[in-house]
């Protein structure tokens, strides 16, 4: 498989402060690509680079598998994580200028627009100026402007902080139906949910750097085997007993995601990560010592034990 | 820098401005604004009239206190000056054998509102052409210019009759002269009234004025606007901060040039002889100042210098804040430099080569209003001009090159406001 974006050690400075240091990344062309991290990880300004808003200090970018040409940009759509629309203009007036700097022309991009908005069922409102309109139709119409030019790349920095659940599910349609048309979707967000659900690849960077990357389902597949699902009564000092025991490489309470698991208050469920060659006889003779254990049962690992494991491998 | 990118924007930035109704308000409207300014406190001046109620204290013993008392109460016809006229009232106060005395008794009917000041006429204020004046407030210059040159008319004419001279033939022989005044320049001699030259210099310098100020300052909004409304990045994603930057002077610019170009054809059209004498009968006497095809051509190129030295300046300072309020005290940088020509206009139209003039007119931020005047009352040497405006360029070229710098980092920082340091570290960066 071909890579449609590629970064080759590319770091950014601002002053002392290392944003993103000697990143090499590799985008499949064809694929939804999750860049996971926490806040201030350099995922803005990483995706900012591949934009050509900010210049490496050192290393290169390619995309479609060579050095950046005049004209790459317009076969790429954008969604950064601050965005806004002119609210003086009108809904067309709008996507039309966003189409002209895109290298569309007025008259191919109008039946193009017309089409998105009634698609999104925002005919009517077509010359409405975009502060007449509700936030949710604002988040229509930036969609809309992202994707207008049928870009071949998409990138999108944390698409889916403050949207609204139809324009999310919105969101969603419209990236599968991107990765069905062999376009390639790199998004960054730092909720694991989101990128779970629908990434194919990742890759999560901490303090600038790759930590892990990859398949996620062979990611995942290496990782399980090692996790496991505990339900017991558990306290805070309980927790901290089990991170203490040496089979146990991550312990995280997870009773909040599933309410299903909730419904007793004492039966807390907690996600174990073990450490490989660990055994669980061992660990569960020692855990039965100061816990009731009424369920332990070995499960497909969480994105999140993934990652807090590989940031504290990385460190 | 990719001309169509920046010809998208520019287009945007032209039509969106020329389908806003405040343009075709503003283009309505600030004439009338700038007749008013300009009119204004000259015909307020005109109209307005000070009165002062004065004691006069005649100890020369020569009977000047009465004859000032009624040269002051008389109307003399053209002795309007510019501030206006004063009326006096005048009360005549027998010196009193004890000065020191009547002294503080004056001032406490001064202060008790009696009247409004004192004069006191001495012998040896007539030989050394001194005479005391005591008020409250000593800011009335057109009252006391006033007075003052009463009694000068007073005095002399005292002593022209003291010197043996019939008062007939005196005021016969100092009758006040006016003048009649022509006009020299390339294509003519033309007969003109000083007034209207200097009106028109004025006006010209004063819509130069708030037309750079105004698409300076428009500059500014709209580059905060797209900061704010977080649209920039959105843009910066296609379009190169150069080409953006390149596209929004350049779309603002024709807008502020289509508004000029409005004005410049509706006052061609109005002061034709057939339309004005339509509209109007001009007063006896005034005409208006003719207006040579150079000094519109003028203008317009001292226009475009002065936009792009001062938008460059306000899209600086539009990149640098997030918001027109935290930009706004920096707004002031700008107006520090554009206003001092305006407050030297009547020196500058006094003597339009002046060395003050000239230097001025050389100094880059200075150069479009100075040589504005300078050109609509005569014309410089061409060397001048050549200087100015090559002065002007180079500075420009500076400008933009800062400003891209400041404008490629600023339009992409929220949050906190950047210290000068910070945004002189841009500079550097970029």
């Amino acid at each position: 498989m071909t890579a449609s974006l590629e970064l080759r050690n590319v770091e950014k400075r601002y002053g002392d402060f290392v944003a993103v240091a000697g990143l090499s990344l590799a985008v499949p062309a064809g694929v939804i690509f999750g860049l996971l991290g926490p806040n201030g990880a350099g995922k803005t300004t990483t995706l900012r680079m591949i934009m050509d808003i900010l210049a490496p200090d050192s290393g290169e970018i390619l995309l479609f598998g060579r050095r950046r040409q005049a004209g790459d940009l317009q076969r790429m759509g954008y969604l950064p994580e601050e965005r806004g629309l002119y609210r003086k203009m009108t809904v067309i007036d709008q996507l039309l200028f966003l189409a002209e700097i895109h290298g569309l022309k007025r008259r191919q991009a109008l039946p193009v627009i017309e089409g998105w908005l009634a698609r999104v069922e925002l005919a009517d409102w077509g010359r409405k100026k975009v502060e007449e309109l509700s936030k949710g139709m604002q988040q229509k119409v930036q969609l809309i402007g992202t994707v207008l030019h049928e870009p071949d790349i998409l990138i999108l920095d944390e698409p889916f902080a403050g949207l609204d659940p139809i324009n999310q599910g919105l969101f969603k349609e419209l990236l599968l139906e991107y990765r069905k048309q062999g376009k390639t979707i790199l998004f960054s967000t730092h909720g694991m949910e989101q990128a779970e659900k629908l990434c194919d690849h990742i890759g999560l960077i901490s303090h600038g750097r790759l930590v892990l990357s990859g398949d996620l389902r062979e990611i995942k597949r290496q990782a399980s085997g090692n996790s496991y699902r505990l339900v017991a009564p558990t306290t805070a000092g309980d927790l901290e007993r089990m991170r203490a025991l040496p089979e146990v490489e991550v312990a995280m309470p997870s009773d909040v995601r599933d309410p299903l698991e909730a419904v007793d208050p004492l039966d807390a469920s907690v996600r174990l990560l073990l450490k490989p060659g660990a055994s669980t006889s061992e660990l569960l003779r020692q855990l039965l010592q100061f816990l009731e254990v009424r369920e332990f049962r070995s499960e497909e690992p969480d994105l999140e034990d993934i990652f807090i494991k590989a940031v504290r491998d990385a460190a | 820098m990719r001309p169509e990118h920046a010809f998208i924007v520019g287009k945007r930035e032209y039509l969106t401005r020329l389908k806003s109704k405040g343009f075709w308000i503003a283009t309505a409207l600030l004439p009338v604004f700038m007749a008013a300014m300009i009119l204004g406190p000259a015909l307020a001046a005109s109209k307005t009239k000070s009165e002062q109620r004065l004691a006069i204290v005649d100890a020369t013993g020569a009977g000047l206190g009465q004859q000032l008392a009624a040269a002051l109460t008389e109307r003399v016809p053209g002795t309007r000056g510019e501030g206006g006229e004063v009326r006096f009232e005048a009360q005549l106060v027998p010196p009193g054998p004890d000065p020191a005395a009547l002294r503080s008794e004056l001032d406490r009917r001064v202060r008790a509102k009696e009247f409004g000041a004192w004069v006191w006429l001495t012998p040896e204020g007539l030989r050394d052409n001194r005479f005391e004046y005591h008020a409250e407030s000593l800011s009335n210059v057109v009252t006391q210019e006033a007075l003052r040159s009463r009694i000068s008319k007073v005095v002399s004419l005292w002593r022209l009759r003291a010197a043996g001279l019939d008062a007939a033939k005196i005021a016969e022989l100092t009758r006040t002269v006016e003048l009649s005044t022509v006009r020299i320049s390339a294509t003519g001699s033309r007969a003109e009234q000083g007034i209207g030259g200097f009106m028109l210099a004025f006006g010209l310098c004063f819509t130069l004025y708030m037309v750079i100020l105004i698409y300076g300052q428009q500059v500014m909004q709209g580059v905060i606007e797209e900061k704010s409304s977080r649209v920039i990045e959105v843009i910066a994603a296609a379009v190169r901060p150069t080409e953006l930057m390149a596209g929004k002077l350049v779309g603002i610019c024709l807008v502020a040039l289509t508004q000029l170009a409005i004005w410049v054809a509706a006052a061609l059209v109005l002061t034709t002889p057939a339309i004005l004498g339509a509209l109007l009968t001009l007063p006896p006497g005034l005409t208006l100042p003719a207006v040579p095809g150079a000094v519109i051509a003028h203008l317009f190129v001292l226009f475009l210098l002065g936009f792009f030295l001062y938008s460059t300046l306000y899209a600086m300072i539009g990149a640098s804040f997030n918001s027109v309020q935290e930009a706004q005290q920096f707004a002031g940088v700008a107006v520090v430099f554009i206003v001092p020509p305006l407050l030297l206009v009547m020196p500058i139209l006094n003597d339009p080569d002046s060395p003050l003039a000239v230097s001025m007119s050389l100094f880059p931020f200075f150069t479009p209003l100075v040589m504005m005047l300078r050109i609509a009352a005569k014309m410089p040497s061409a060397w001048q001009i050549v200087a100015a405006y090559s002065l002007c360029l180079l500075t420009i070229a500076g400008m933009i090159w800062l400003c891209a710098r400041v404008y490629r980092v600023g339009i992409l920082m929220y949050g906190k406001k950047p210290t000068l340091q910070e945004i002189w570290r841009w500079v550097r960066y970029s």
